[in-house]
């Protein structure tokens, strides 16, 4: 049973389709496992209808519909897409037993699990269309903590697997969380198993210890 | 101005008999508000111009996937607008970003895959519909003003300002206005629910 969803702030946001990329990915996971979530997606989508009837039209050019209706002629098939080109299959570290990639990874590469610390390993999102989204997968292993941090800017989370409590509530999978900058905070990991989650952070995480600066630098979070 | 139900109907013209004029009726009523939503969120003239024609192109080719159970028509063409404009942002960017090379991969990774998840059930998808006009109702309560302000969430920050200029406000006072809208839309829904 999922506990913590998006504020209505960020879901009309993506509904408006003014999320920058990193936080449409995390999100996008997230609306993957939470009906709840789509319904008031398609709800925030639904004023955007609304809105559309109530503008003030604007003028549009006055060959505007010969020229829609030219294109439409011009090409009774769909213009096909480029032909994929030949991508090589993404990237994708492995996963515990059960637990699959959000969709809206499907267009990122997933980089190798990375070691930062005993039992805590991340790996880097790479977004094709944004090269300076900051997105990346934290996987803690069960029972361990995670550095008391804090955030420069936004940092949205989706819980893929596992749970952690952060002393402030526990999430689990399905999960998601919005914490800023006056959120500092150190999730703590359940006894009962590993937690992957999804992470876009704007800015970065501020580490509280010395050691665990190091690290953040070191891997670019 | 055509209503709701006499658009639905043209568009099923459209998908079902590809018939012109009907199309043509569509596109005088959409397209010129399409337009108008893609300026006030920042989108120059032109390009708002072309955005607006790809979107009626777009109208004509997926008619048939238009589901008057699932959304209004306006519903269902503004997120056909706001995906190419979405698009389009992206393609801008990654043009800037490797100088206009090695953008393949993005243009056929197509449509704002990440919050466009169509993965609805029958049961959600039934409550689609009455939501969406529930929306409606709803909107048909509040005041103008506030109604205005509800629409900022989807213009950008220039059209903020004006809107801030024409309500004689302060803009940060119109911003909190916005999330004053959204809570009070939310408890009218709350008192329709059946």
């Amino acid at each position: 049973m999922i506990q913590h969803h998006p504020s209505d702030e960020l879901l009309l946001a993506a509904a408006a389709g003014t999320l920058d990329s990193g936080a449409a990915i995390v999100l996008g996971a997230h609306l993957e496992t939470c009906a709840r979530c789509r319904a008031d997606l398609h709800l925030f989508e639904g004023l955007g209808g609304a809105m559309l009837e109530a503008i003030e039209p604007a003028l549009m050019a006055p060959e505007a519909l010969a020229s829609t209706l030219a294109t439409i002629d011009g090409a009774q098939a769909p213009t096909p897409r480029p032909a994929a080109p030949t991508v090589p299959a993404p990237l994708r570290p492995d996963l515990p037993p059960g637990v699959t990639w959000p969709r809206s990874l499907a267009h990122c590469s997933i980089s190798r699990w990375h070691w930062m610390g005993p039992g805590m390993r991340w790996s880097r999102i790479t977004v094709p269309h944004d090269r300076d989204a900051n997105v990346f997968l934290l996987r803690i292993g069960a029972g361990k903590a995670l550095a008391q941090h804090t955030h420069s800017g936004l940092e949205l989370t989706h819980v893929m697997c596992g749970a952690f409590h952060d002393g402030r509530a526990l999430f689990a999978a399905g999960d998601f969380d919005a914490a800023d900058a006056s959120v500092r905070h150190q999730p703590v990991l359940e006894a009962d198993g590993e937690c992957i989650c999804l992470a876009a952070v704007k800015g970065r995480l501020v580490f509280d210890g010395a050691i665990a600066r190091v690290i953040g630098s070191l891997v670019g979070i | 101005m055509p209503t709701g139900d006499e658009l639905t109907e043209l568009a099923r013209a459209v998908a079902q008999a590809g018939d012109r004029s009907a199309f043509a009726a569509l596109f005088k009523h959409f397209a010129p508000r399409v337009k108008a939503y893609l300026m006030r969120a920042g989108t120059p003239s032109q390009l708002a111009e072309e955005l607006a024609q790809e979107t009626m192109v777009n109208v004509w080719r997926k008619a048939t996937l238009f589901d008057p159970a699932r959304a209004q028509l306006s519903t269902w063409i503004f997120t056909i607008a706001r995906n190419l404009r979405v698009d389009h942002l992206r393609r801008e960017r990654e043009v800037r970003a490797d100088d206009g090379g090695a953008s393949d991969a993005l243009q056929a990774s197509g449509a704002s895959e990440e919050v466009a998840c169509d993965d609805d059930g029958p049961d959600e998808q039934l409550h689609a519909a009455r939501r969406d006009t529930a929306v409606r109702r709803a909107l048909r309560e509040l005041a103008p003003e506030q109604l205005q302000v509800l629409w900022l969430s989807f213009y950008d920050d220039r059209s903020h300002a004006q809107i801030a200029d024409q309500l004689k406000l302060p803009l940060g006072t119109v911003k909190s206005r916005m999330r004053l809208a959204v809570m009070h839309l939310r408890r009218l829904l709350q008192g329709m629910e059946p």
